[in-house]
């Protein structure tokens, strides 16, 4: 949005600091609209892409019978996962924390599980 | 200032950013709205055609009603209340970002449903701001976005947002375990009535959202809606009233006559009885 480092870019910023993090954005899960980027916005992925995709497989989810809001999506190749986690809001339409992790730097289990439990923070 | 001749809207935004405009851009048409400007940034977009960061808090309950009016007391300065919001531990402070930019895009996609009438500048007016607000060219592309996407998955976006859905009644049972939260609130507030608009603010939602969420309803076959039956050619923004052409216009007995007083008392059709007694 604008210039000045405001709470949610500071929040995307810490995320950064996750091991093997390269870059992360927080987008809107209904109308795919990118709130904020941190880090390398070509690895964080298409905001509008990564919001079709998840509501994609939301549907598919549900049309097999599965119960419940989508938690996440992890995309793997050789050398990157992409990675898609539900925020949890009291209120208001779904989010979207879309995350690009170099497989080389990382333990990608542990970064993982580092992102996943750390999403509920980006809206504190 | 030049920006004021400029040929449209985003042409106007982007020479106000360049001369870091602060104040307020009134655009008339149907629905138009106000376009709230702190050093060229676009801050806030009020429209009757779109819920405004207040419906969305309020209406959501998000905020209390309570705590909102007890915060508004507080802070006067609507400049101030998202500020003031964050320190009292009603809403976060990223939060706070992420709910005033949504209505920021959200009214400007409302407002570009329709092409815009004329528009004046005026000073600056308190409102309920984004912070540090939307580069004027970013809302350009994004309400693009959202115009070509909403043409790809459905038709003229103008129109959709004057359909009235109605629930598919031959859906059965509406999926609990397969739809979202979200479709099935959507699902309950469609009767037939009720355009996109009307179901936008009756849940403090994006017009934009509620348009996709209904487009993904009717692909479901959980809804439909019958664009042609929208009589004027603007998002609905007056009280409702049945249309001409509307089922329940249809359904509405025939006009009879209202009965007259004849001297000497009774009414036509009522003499019989009167007689009688």
């Amino acid at each position: 949005m604008g210039e000045t480092t405001t709470a949610l870019q500071a929040s995307l910023d810490r995320l950064l600091d996750s091991p093997g993090v390269t870059g992360v954005a927080l987008v809107d899960a209904v109308t795919g609209l990118t709130y904020g980027v941190a880090g390398d916005t070509a690895e964080a992925g298409d905001g509008s892409e990564a919001s079709e995709l998840a509501a994609l497989i939301a549907e598919r989810l549900g049309a097999a019978g599965a119960e419940g809001e989508l938690e996440s999506v992890v995309t793997t190749s050789t050398k990157r996962q992409q990675v898609l986690f539900t925020v949890g809001r009291p209120a208001g339409d779904p989010l979207l924390l879309s995350a690009g992790l170099d497989r080389d730097r990382a333990n990608v289990a542990l970064a993982l599980r580092s992102l996943g439990d750390r999403a509920g923070e980006v809206l504190a | 200032m030049t920006a004021p001749e400029a040929r449209n809207v985003p042409a106007l935004l982007l020479g106000l950013r360049e001369e870091g405009f602060s104040g307020t851009v009134r655009v008339s048409g149907h629905p138009g709205g106000t376009i709230h400007l702190r050093n060229g940034l676009v801050g806030a977009v009020e429209t009757p055609g779109a819920p405004t960061v207040t419906s969305a808090l309020l209406t959501s309950g998000r905020i209390g009603d309570e705590d909102w009016l007890a915060a508004c007391a507080a802070e006067p300065d609507a400049d101030r209340l998202g500020g003031h919001l964050v320190a009292a531990g009603l809403i976060g402070a990223a939060e706070r970002e992420v709910v005033c930019a949504a209505a920021v895009f959200d009214g400007a996609f409302a407002m570009a449903l329709s092409p815009p009438g004329s528009w004046e500048l005026s000073d600056r007016e308190p409102a309920l701001l984004a912070e540090p607000g939307v580069e004027p060219r970013q809302l350009t592309e994004e309400t693009s976005r959202r115009m070509a996407l909403l043409a790809r998955s459905g038709g003229a976006p103008s129109e959709l947002t004057r359909v009235r859905p109605a629930a598919v009644a031959s859906s059965g049972p509406r999926r609990p375990g397969g739809l979202a939260r979200r479709h099935q609130d959507v699902l309950d507030h469609v009767n037939g009535r009720r355009t996109p608009r009307d179901i936008a603010f009756a849940l403090g939602r994006g017009l934009y959202a509620v348009l996709l969420d209904l487009i993904r309803l009717e692909a479901l076959n959980l809804v439909r809606w019958d664009v042609k039956a929208a009589p004027d050619s603007r998002p609905s923004t007056a009280p409702r009233a049945a249309g001409a052409d509307s089922p329940a216009a249809a359904a509405a007995p025939k006009v009879v006559p209202l009965p007259k007083r004849r001297p000497g008392g009774g009414f036509p059709g009522h003499d019989g009885g009167l007689r009688g007694g």
